[in-house]
């Protein structure tokens, strides 16, 4: 689960070239991209929107998208599955925001309810994708609450309102923690020499 | 609130990237972004920054139902108005029609003992797959052989445009074809230059549905109807 950075740098010039020949219209490239990269997405949107129907849709979206705008990924920008992953997160937060619009309040009866599964909670998320990443030792230096706060925002797609609800903190306590762990891990990462 | 003063552009990149902007902020920095290149940039450095962390969660595979569905809505797009739009698209239709293609490429130029083969075949299929033209020229010749395989007739005053579609770039006229009546007519076309220089970097040509006249444009404006890769026999 936690590539050494070896593969993962294999994995991202592989991926970089499956994307430039589907740029080019190749559909067998395309095709080998969503085998190579599909579980991995549909489990991102699987997590943030919490229901198959959805997270399927939303898959399908994001690789009509990136059939169609492979030509614009550039590889010196970012990696290839970041930028996949950006395409299907935006796609998933974008429904979440609306959601939250349309339902005002979904969980404030129930606060343990969206965390309530058998999968790894967002904490354990995040700490065992530190321990394969640039990141580890940044998130190690946040505080509890903003590692919390953090991962349940990444992971969860959980909005400021939602996130107090879940922590039961006020609004300004959570608001906070996000905003400063975010100032620290950037603060941490940059340090660290991670490439903009 | 000026938005592009770094230090509030960097934060509200953060929180785009996290997910927690709620929804008319999201909206309004997608929007900036498209536009304004510093914008953009921030968001990348948060999505470097941060989109690793979903490398840890465990796969899931999604139901098989999904790819077919893709597949679909790459291909069903073929007729949409704005397919001239989409250079990638429809090029990859041509990929439809690739086996046809091939197999006819092999039934129909497959040489005679003493024939040397320096010849461009070009087979255009619709979005059925089914050939309709068969486009040939001899490498260093100047002409571009277009024969009906079906009988073409579009309706009323409109006319078929035979297009190449460059590697990069708008697609370049090659002609009108006028309306064939029966299968096997045969249309010349005249080209600028040999078709092997004339048809260099382009990997496929298309037919679009004009008015009289062709394209008052001079790029397609009307439907795809037909297209194909070239196959350069040399």
């Amino acid at each position: 689960m936690a590539p050494d950075p070896d593969k993962r740098r294999q994995r991202s010039e592989r991926l970089a070239e499956l994307l430039a020949r589907t740029a080019l219209s190749n559909q067998q490239a395309f095709a080998e991209l969503y085998r190579e990269t599909s579980s991995h997405l549909y489990a991102v949107a699987l997590r943030i929107l919490r229901e198959s129907g959805a997270a399927e849709e939303v898959l399908q979206e994001s690789f009509v998208n990136i059939w169609h705008h492979a030509g614009s990924y550039v590889a010196a920008k970012s990696q290839p599955l970041t930028w996949m992953t950006s395409i299907v997160r935006n796609r998933c937060l974008d429904q979440m925001r609306r959601r939250e619009v349309d339902t005002v309040t979904i969980d404030d009866e129930e606060p343990g309810m969206m965390l309530a599964d058998d999968r790894p909670g967002p904490m354990e998320m995040l700490l065992s994708s530190a321990d394969a990443l640039a990141v580890k030792s940044c998130v190690e230096r946040l505080e509890a609450g903003q590692k919390q706060a953090i991962a349940l925002a990444f992971y969860q797609g959980l909005s400021h309102s939602e996130l107090a609800s879940h922590l039961r903190q006020p609004l300004g306590t959570v608001k906070s923690w996000v905003r400063r762990g975010l100032e620290r891990l950037k603060a941490c990462l940059d340090g660290a020499g991670l490439k903009r | 609130m000026n938005y592009l003063e770094p230090e509030r552009l960097d934060a509200l990149a953060a929180q785009y990237v996290l997910g927690t902007l709620s929804r008319a902020a999201r909206e309004r920095l997608a929007r900036l972004a498209r536009g304004n290149e510093s914008v953009a940039a921030a968001l990348r450095a948060w999505e470097t920054r941060l989109l690793p962390l979903a490398e840890s969660l465990p796969p899931v595979a999604p139901p098989e139902r999904v790819w077919p569905a893709i597949l679909d809505r790459i291909q069903g797009q073929r007729e949409s108005g704005s397919i001239w739009a989409n250079l990638g698209l429809w090029r990859g239709l041509t990929l439809a029609g690739f086996a046809t293609a091939m197999a006819l490429v092999v039934v129909l130029l497959t040489p005679g003992p003493e024939t040397p083969i320096e010849t461009l075949v070009v087979v255009l299929a619709g979005q059925d797959a089914r050939p309709a033209l068969l486009v040939s020229a001899d490498r260093s010749g100047r002409t571009l052989m277009v024969k009906a395989i079906a009988p073409v007739q579009p309706a009323g005053d409109r006319v078929l445009q035979l297009w190449a579609l460059p590697e990069q770039g708008s697609p370049r006229s090659l002609g009108l074809i006028p309306a064939t009546g029966a299968a096997s007519d045969v249309v010349r076309l005249d080209l600028p230059a040999s078709a092997g220089l004339a048809l260099q970097n382009i990997p496929a040509l298309a037919v679009s549905l004009e008015p009289q006249g062709g394209s008052p444009t001079g790029l397609p404006t009307g439907p795809v109807l037909y297209s194909g890769p070239i196959q350069r026999l040399y």
